[in-house]
């Protein structure tokens, strides 16, 4: 198609309308692997019982349908919240520090989940009458909000320079970093297998109030978001530009990280740190989209989404009768996918 | 009509003094500004303090009224700059960027208008081929020719440009400082650019500040500014100065001069 033979609006639509239908793929992949998902287990069940359990709970026998409502529900549908909150997370920490190498592990959010996570671990069971299985994500949730806090304040303190808030959270990920293996080496040898554990991430200490936890999250921060698209698409054509518009670079900053750590603090305080996830979620979503932010948000929530979903299914499905800690494979699905994306548009190139 | 004035401009960086008290001759429409001057005079400060980027003392006014007064949506709607550095080599497509940047700003125009209105100023600068072509595939030219559109993009009273053909070769230099006196002599407004190229200064302002160490050195028609002396003064360097055809300063530079040579 020749640049004089169409005008520009219809050129612009047809990319627009290429972006949307790659957003509704992702939405139906997404839904396939859910199910998929749903489906692997030890217990046997067929894709008939899960449809039954779901539409008709009443139909199923009362072990599959403990299994299916109360197993593996809720396992798959944190992955889906988790995976679309650091996806999400992710892209908005990418654009707002102009970094690629940003998410949300690099301003410490998660590093700090795990020192609270370990805190937890190590100190309560030394305090009678506090039960470690509540405190721990609530350890994990204070001490990542706190880091948020403290990237806040630093925003604020640097007037939002972006050198600035990045240096500040990698000095934040290395100081966790370094309690926590303080921690560790005060520890028993059961808890540093239990802190271990933890940070690799997994999927199945959650239920159903961490699943309307985190999704609650999600769909609060998301209006947000999709508030600030245009401007931050404008952002991506740099930040001189931006200011030079009379957009307040300093203060969209502020809100962004705000609620990229909220975001990534309810995110991890459930199911561990979780990471990759909220770096190249992203990177994926780009790759098939490009930068207009209206397609981006959806496109990376949906790709952390299907990426944690997909590790969710293989840790099942690897080896029979074992579940693998998801966190192992989040890697291990999304690098394959990205490097052949990035493949694919260099043959174009 | 616009009238644009800067009076009693200082800025500071922390303790350090950038810009001390300066005056920019009032600017009447149709007429180009050319800031001239050393690197480090001060000339991108003071683009960011009229563009009100930077906080500063003095006094910026559009037809009599300041930013306080027009609020800052009024002054950015009738004031627009283009900054040194080109848009980013992102994967952004030069068309998103100035559609986010409309819809940004909550220009009250339609998706088609706004179309017609980004290919009419791709087309003036020669980008029409470029329109869907991301930003990290074009020259470091073009992306700035892309900022440029950009700040055109409100249609300003007063267009602030900061080197806007630092990254141009010689033709797209002419093109685009000829498409900002058409632009004038089309619908009015004032322009303030910030300038490194001599003789494209003495070509296209009305009037040219000379600035070192963020003090005014000299200032009014490029045949006052541009003298052998203030030259010397500004830039170290001893120049030549010839009149064309048209009566305009033709700088020729014979040589660097060294430490503690006069002038």
């Amino acid at each position: 198609m020749s640049v004089g033979e169409t005008s520009l609006y219809q050129r612009f639509g047809t990319i627009q309308k290429r972006r949307v239908l790659t957003v509704t793929g992702l939405a139906i992949g997404l839904v396939a692997m859910l199910a998929l998902d749903l489906w692997a287990g030890p217990a046997g069940l067929g894709f008939g019982d899960i449809v039954t359990g779901l539409f008709w709970p009443d139909q199923l026998d009362l072990r599959p349908r403990i299994i299916l409502w109360d197993v593996r529900l809720p396992d798959a549908l944190i992955a889906l919240a988790v995976g679309a909150a650091l996806g999400l997370a992710g892209i908005e920490t990418q654009t707002i520090l102009d970094n690629p190498l940003a998410s949300p592990f690099t301003l410490g959010v998660s590093s700090a989940a795990v020192l609270g996570a370990s805190l937890a671990i190590v100190v309560v069971p030394v305090v009678p009458l506090v039960g470690e299985t509540a405190v721990l994500p609530v350890m994990a949730m204070v001490f990542a909000l706190g880091s948020g806090a403290l990237i806040l304040m630093i925003v604020r303190w640097a007037n939002g320079a972006r050198e600035t808030v990045v240096l500040f959270g990698i000095a934040l990920v290395f100081l966790c970093n370094a309690l926590t293996a303080g921690l560790q080496y005060l520890a028993s040898a059961e808890a540093i297998a239990q802190i271990v554990f933890w940070t690799i991430g997994n999927l199945t200490r959650a239920g159903w109030i961490e699943v309307g936890l985190v999704s609650a999250c999600f769909v609060c921060v998301l209006p947000f978001s999709l508030r600030h698209v245009w401007v931050m698409t404008l952002l991506r054509g740099g930040e001189a530009h931006a200011r030079s518009m009379g957009i307040n670079v300093g203060r969209l900053r502020m809100w962004v990280i705000l609620r990229v750590s909220v975001l990534a603090a309810f995110a991890v305080c459930f199911v561990g740190a979780i990471g990759f996830i909220g770096l190249v979620g992203p990177h994926i979503a780009r790759l098939l989209l490009g930068e207009d932010h209206r397609m981006l948000v959806p496109g990376s929530a949906l790709c952390g989404a299907l990426i944690l979903s997909c590790a969710s299914f293989l840790s099942k499905a690897l080896i029979p009768g074992v579940i693998i800690p998801v966190g192992i494979l989040t890697a291990v699905v999304g690098v394959p996918v990205f490097l052949g994306l990035l493949s694919g548009r260099r043959h174009r190139a | 009509m616009t009238v644009f004035g800067a009076t009693g401009i200082t800025a500071k960086y922390g303790q350090v003094t950038v810009l001390d008290q300066v005056d920019l001759p009032i600017l009447n429409d149709n007429e180009v500004l050319g800031l001239l001057g050393p690197n480090a005079s001060g000339k991108s400060t003071l683009m960011r303090c009229l563009s009100g980027e930077k906080s500063t003392t003095g006094h910026i006014t559009i037809d009599g009224r300041t930013r306080a007064d027009m609020g800052h949506d009024g002054w950015h709607h009738r004031l627009a700059s283009m900054p040194q550095s080109p848009p980013n080599p992102s994967a952004l497509l030069p068309t998103e960027l100035m559609w986010s940047t409309a819809r940004a700003l909550d220009l009250d125009v339609s998706d088609r208008e706004l179309a017609d209105q980004i290919e009419g100023i791709f087309a003036r600068l020669g980008l029409s081929e470029f329109a869907l072509s991301p930003l990290h595939t074009l020259s470091g030219g073009k992306r700035q020719l892309v900022g440029l559109a950009l700040a055109l993009m409100r249609d300003p009273d007063v267009l602030l440009l900061d080197e806007p053909t630092s990254a141009l070769d010689l033709h797209w230099r002419m093109v685009v400082l000829d498409l900002v006196r058409e632009r004038l002599s089309d619908r009015g407004g004032v322009v303030v650019a910030a300038l490194h190229d001599l003789d494209l200064a003495a070509r296209y302002c009305d009037q040219i500040v000379l600035l070192h160490g963020g003090k005014i050195i000299a200032s009014g028609g490029p045949q006052h500014v541009l003298t052998p002396a203030n030259l010397a003064r500004v830039y170290r360097v001893e120049t030549r100065v010839t009149l064309d055809c048209d009566g305009r300063p033709l700088v020729q530079v014979i040589r660097p001069l060294r430490d503690g040579e006069a002038a």
